[in-house]
């Protein structure tokens, strides 16, 4: 069990810091929200699954309601981050910020 | 002028600095309010209340009266801001239709406003995005968004949480359905009456708990009187008080939140606006 709570922290945290080398390397607003968005989620879910799993390590029913509960986290992110992600970028869109294009490598 | 208010503010900056060396150090065991009242309530809180969490305790229970006037402040707020703000002019601006089948943007004269029908919807002047996504996830999430509020306001008593903090979750539920959809989709959930004969009914609830402890015939805000009327012992009926208020003041904080929020983003008119 706790190898496989370790294999799934790890993976999340493979995630999260992929998802912030991206913030920082990628070169425009949209393509820095696509690592924001897309590796946050994946990244919280490994993580939160590995607590939850941790959590039922000495099992009982009092543990296992407290890991759904944990489990509903990630049910909520997994609705809230992408929307958020669409909602910051269609303001963006509206406030006029021009898409990243291969004219523009180099500056 | 300045010269005088500069002072006046040196000087009692100075009073304050000088003062601060008569207090006890940080965590002073032997400083008086960790001596007589913190001890008292650390050890009695779960014999007495049977409320697990001291806080709550001490918030609702053993300073009461101090909780009641916070929520009344807050309620003053609340009014202050209805006062300062709200505007009792119809904006005679030109308004924004959509024509609902083709997603066209209509631009209307005032005196040609069309009458209400399905066709047609009205959209804000100054803010006419339509996003189906963030609308249908908002419009599914607000529900989750209050039941959780409720846990919070009702499980106060053993984890952090309790009214204020419940009340602004409750609150920020009804303001997630004005920022996604519009203001007149929030003001149809909950109707700016309703919100204003809430705010005063919190406070309410709070001081008549209060004023029904006199009738029972102990003291102010004193719960153990109610026991005879929730027909249990004394301990339990404080738990119980303490429950009553944390919804009073859980409805007046939603109210408030609502009220101020309404009234700051529609500039007082309460028909439109972020």
């Amino acid at each position: 069990m706790d190898v496989i709570v370790i294999l799934l922290l790890i993976c999340g945290l493979v995630f999260f810091t992929g998802g912030a080398v991206g913030i920082l390397r990628f070169p425009d607003f949209y393509t820095r929200l696509h690592p924001a968005g897309k590796m946050d989620t994946l990244g919280s879910f490994l993580m939160v699954l590995a607590v939850a799993l941790y959590n039922i390590h000495d099992f009982s029913w009092a543990a296992l309601l407290t890991s759904l509960k944990i489990l509903l986290i990630v049910l909520f992110i997994f609705i809230l981050n992408p929307t958020a992600t669409h909602a910051i970028v269609d303001a963006g869109f509206r406030a006029g910020m021009r898409p990243w294009t291969k004219e523009d490598r180099g500056k | 002028m300045k010269a005088i208010g500069l002072i006046i503010v040196v000087l009692v900056g100075a009073l304050l600095l000088y003062s601060t060396e008569d207090f006890p150090s940080w965590g002073d065991p032997a400083s008086p309010a960790s001596v007589h009242v913190a001890a008292h309530h650390l050890k009695k809180a779960i014999p007495e209340t049977s409320v697990p969490n001291v806080v709550t305790a001490v918030l609702a229970d053993y300073r009461g009266y101090d909780t009641m006037f916070e929520t009344s402040v807050i309620f003053c707020a609340g009014l202050g801001c209805f006062v300062l703000l709200r505007l009792f002019k119809k904006r005679d601006d030109d308004s924004y239709y959509r024509h609902v089948a083709t997603g066209i943007t209509l631009h209307i004269k005032k005196d040609k406003i069309p009458d209400a029908s399905s066709e047609f919807e009205r959209i804000d002047t100054l803010w006419t995005p339509y996003d189906l996504i963030v609308k249908n996830v908002c419009r599914i999430l607000a529900p989750f968004v209050q039941l959780f509020a409720l846990y919070v306001i009702a499980h106060g008593h053993h984890s952090p949480g309790g009214g204020f903090q419940g009340g602004v979750i409750l609150g920020a539920s009804v303001i997630l359905i004005a920022i996604s959809h519009d203001m007149r989709t929030a003001l149809g959930r909950i109707s700016e009456k309703t919100v204003h004969i809430l705010m005063a009914v919190g406070v309410l609830i709070y001081s008549g708990i209060g004023a029904l402890c006199i009738l029972m015939g102990r003291n102010f805000l004193d719960y153990a009187a109610l026991s005879r009327i929730l027909f249990t012992d004394k301990i339990e009926a404080r738990s119980l008080g303490i429950f009553g208020v944390e919804v009073g003041v859980g409805i007046t904080v939603m109210a408030v939140m609502i009220s101020i929020y309404n009234n700051l983003s529609s500039e007082g008119r309460q028909d439109e606006g972020l």
